[in-house]
């Protein structure tokens, strides 16, 4: 356990001095860290499901405080706690479903059950009504409230068991954990591969003689680029070069090596160009449950010269990228201020920067990210495929439980 | 020869009772034998928002008296025979007096009067007490036609029974009382919802910003006590909101709680939406489309704002989530309220008397439900879920 708490330290620490590049990278680290946590973690024999949540939880608030920008660490913590609630949930009806089985062979057992006072409801509607808790609030549960009967057949049937049951449950201690580890080394495995996936879908949407744009650097756009092209589809690409980190740069360097016809233009001149292209393509840093994009710095501009052109403009993001949260001030509570070393030198401004008496002094604004509203997005691709802005709720609801929305 | 919507409630409306273009608001229209039948109401004056303006203490004298002779002159109409025995037990008369509280919602209402039903009921199996449910409902729903959110709670209610019945209890009894206990903790319901959407919608507000509001809805307000509670510095712009004032009726609560109010005629949004940061609106009743029904003027705001790009967010409970798609904005069952307009009509000039209008949901940015912050895109699939 030490051991595990120093290792959560050193992240949180790396996590502060923004030491870790890149939200795939982050994601990854993140997700080992928490599967450590929890494979160290000694669960009691009564709801370990809930010692784990409590767990990972804690670890959790710790990482997203580190770095409240990077919203891929929030994402992947919420992941794990889904995992670890369905995991619990799928034992917990599987272990309904064999009590059911056990009852119905001894009338005795039944006997007792029914006399603890035990309200008499079937197997059938206990798993509903659990399953209702891992589910998001809706109005079918409006009127049943509060479906505390999740937990009662648990300790229940821990109340009225033989010794064999006894047996079982310590092995279903075992199970929990193990399919929790399974299941977070699936998550890992899906980050890995997320480009991939999202590479396989290049050949429907780039066509023969297509003009691309893209903004800045992003390994999941070279990626899909250079998928269309092993596919045959020649095409040419323009890069924006994304100032002040001038990433568009390298991008354009690797698409010349793998072969792609690449010119390079200014972000000023994305508003000139945009009538020449076809599609305009870039990867996120995450997506928000409206549908909106926190991206590199420049891409809303990007977005308003497409709508206005009636160019597509789709946004490239692994699930990992997908963030439960409703953004209400993108632009100042997501966003990041970098160095202003980046635009200017500080030898020649010296003077400027000084906030001497009397001149005034010069301040420089130096946005990491921007936000894109999800009405200038025409399609997300993520590695489940493509989907419309106003679908991403539902992805949503499939990876992540209401209960972990606030941590 | 004027051009009309191609609406088929509107069709079925000018099929039942001819109404010649001269007339005049004072006299209700002469009920004819099939809507006397099917409607023991037949004043078209929208009884839901008779008590909204009951509520906000705005009805003129002339209302008040022809709302009285209506009650006056079909008193037996207002008795649903319940078919176990004919004891005069009205579920109307249950409704109208738990609608009468100003604090209660439309739905919280029907709902009550449907447990008071049940608990008058001697039915002795789970499929009787559903019958005799789905009668007072049925009752319901056509004594108040324009009542969406009496509707929706109605149908919610109804669909919570049959499902509470599908399930094992072994006992009548405790089924029966089951389902009492939930209708009456729905009021519970009702205010956790409010507080819920107060405190969701906290994030939205931030320091210094102008809010502008539509209507006097109570869980929008609740959202501005919650807000200046947790000593938020913001200005609330209250539309007027004629002819039910309830802009002046909003202006002084707020100021009561010492937030900066200004009151705008209705013309005036237009005029003042460069200075405005969002817009905050109730519903009546949100609808498939994600759109929304709500107080008339609420679609022109949502216009206005869309075209500035300011965000309008809509705060309603999610009971209100009905099975209606309007396509247009005479696509509603009519709810007209009389107008007053401080001088006399001239005879022969006809006034637009609808209560009510349709927003569609491209105007709308997000809605504040107690199932959390939703684009509009999301109410269709709650309301697949629950019906399916």
């Amino acid at each position: 356990m030490p051991d595990v708490q120093s290792t959560v330290v050193e992240f949180v620490n790396k996590l502060r001095k923004r030491k870790i590049e890149g939200s795939q990278a982050t994601a990854k680290c993140t997700v080992e860290l928490l599967r450590s946590v929890i494979s160290y973690q000694r669960v009691p024999h009564a709801n370990q499901a809930a010692a784990l949540i409590d767990a990972v939880k804690a670890v959790g608030q710790q990482l997203v405080a580190a770095n409240p920008v990077e919203l891929a660490v929030g994402n992947v913590v919420r992941r794990v706690l889904h995992i670890i609630r369905e995991e619990d949930l799928s034992l917990t009806t599987a272990a309904m479903a064999g009590l059911d089985l056990l009852d119905a062979s001894d009338d005795d057992d039944v006997d007792n059950c029914k006399g603890i006072g035990y309200p008499a409801m079937s197997a059938a509607v206990v798993a509903a009504a659990a399953r209702s808790t891992l589910r998001p609030p809706s109005l079918q549960t409006l009127l049943e409230g509060t479906p505390e009967s999740a937990t009662v057949p648990y300790t229940s049937s821990s109340g009225a068991d033989s010794e064999s049951k006894t047996a079982d449950k310590s092995s279903l201690t075992r199970k929990l954990k193990h399919d929790v580890i399974e299941g977070v080394n699936q998550l890992i495995h899906e980050i890995a591969g997320c480009h991939e996936q999202i590479a396989e879908q290049a050949i429907e949407h780039i066509h023969q003689n297509e003009v691309i744009l893209t903004l800045g650097s992003s390994r999941t756009v070279l990626e899909f680029l250079c998928a269309a092209k092993e596919k045959k589809r020649s095409f040419r690409v323009f890069v924006a070069e994304g100032a002040p980190r001038y990433q568009g740069h390298l991008l354009a360097k690797e698409l010349v090596a793998r072969g792609l016809q690449t010119t390079v233009i200014t972000d000023s001149a994305v508003f000139a160009m945009i009538s020449r292209v076809n599609m305009v393509i870039i990867g996120a840093h995450a997506v928000m449950a409206n549908g909106g994009v926190i991206g590199p710095v420049g891409v809303n501009m990007a977005a308003l010269a497409a709508k206005k052109h009636a160019v597509p403009f789709v946004v490239l993001a692994g699930s990992h990228k997908l963030c439960p949260l409703y953004p209400h001030n993108p632009e100042v509570l997501l966003n990041e201020l970098r160095s202003p070393s980046e635009l200017l030198d500080f030898g020649e401004f010296s003077d400027c920067l000084d906030s001497g008496a009397g001149s005034g002094s010069l301040q420089v604004v130096n946005p990491t990210f921007d936000y894109v509203p999800p009405n200038l997005v025409s399609l997300f691709i993520t590695d489940t495929g493509g989907h419309n802005p106003s679908y991403m709720y539902r992805l949503i609801a499939d990876y992540y439980s209401a209960d972990d929305l606030v941590m | 020869m004027w051009r009309s919507s191609a609406s088929f409630i509107l069709d079925k409306h000018q099929n039942n009772k001819p109404i010649s273009l001269t007339h005049s608001i004072d006299s209700p229209p002469p009920p004819s034998a099939s809507m006397a039948d099917e409607n023991p109401n037949p004043n078209p004056i929208s009884a839901y928002y008779q008590t909204r303006a009951a509520h906000h203490g705005i009805v003129t004298s002339e209302w008040l008296e022809q709302a009285q002779a209506a009650v006056r002159r079909y008193p037996d109409h207002d008795y649903s025979v319940s078919p176990v025995s004919g004891r005069p037990f009205s579920v109307i008369e249950e409704f109208n007096n738990w609608r009468q509280q100003p604090d209660l919602a439309e739905a919280v209402a029907a709902i009550r009067a449907l447990a008071a039903v049940i608990r008058a009921s001697e039915a002795t199996t789970m499929m009787e007490l559903e019958i005799e449910l789905k009668k007072a409902s049925d009752t319901l729903k056509s004594w108040d036609t324009t009542s969406i959110s009496l509707t929706a709670g109605c149908d919610l209610f109804m669909r919570y029974v049959t499902r509470t019945s599908a399930l094992e209890f072994e006992d009548f009894n405790s089924a029966k009382s089951r389902v009492l206990e939930r209708a009456e903790k729905f009021g519970e319901i009702s205010c956790r919802a409010r507080r819920i959407i107060a405190i969701l919608s906290q994030d939205f507000i931030f320091d210094g910003c102008t809010i502008l509001v539509h209507g006097f809805s109570r869980v929008v307000f609740e959202i501005l006590k919650t807000s200046a509670q947790n000593k938020k510095v913001f200005r609330v712009l209250c539309s007027e909101g004629r002819p039910d004032k309830t802009g002046v009726l909003l202006a002084k609560e707020l100021a009561k709680l010492d937030i900066p109010v200004k009151l705008l005629i209705d013309s005036a949004v237009a005029y003042s939406m460069d200075e405005v940061d969002m817009v905050f609106v109730g519903a009546d009743g949100v609808v498939e489309s994600g759109g929304i029904i709500n107080m008339m003027g609420t679609y022109q705001i949502a216009l206005v704002a869309h075209s500035m790009n300011k965000p309008v967010y809509v705060a309603a409970e999610s009971y209100k989530f009905a099975r209606l798609y309007p396509l247009d904005q005479k696509d509603l069952e009519p709810a007209l309220r009389p107008i007053d307009f401080s001088v006399p009509v001239p005879p022969k000039v006809e006034v637009e008397r609808s209560a009510r209008d349709y927003t569609p949901p491209q105007y709308l940015t997000l809605l504040f439900t107690d199932l959390g912050v939703l684009t509009p895109s999301v109410v269709s699939d709650e309301l697949i879920q629950l019906y399916l």
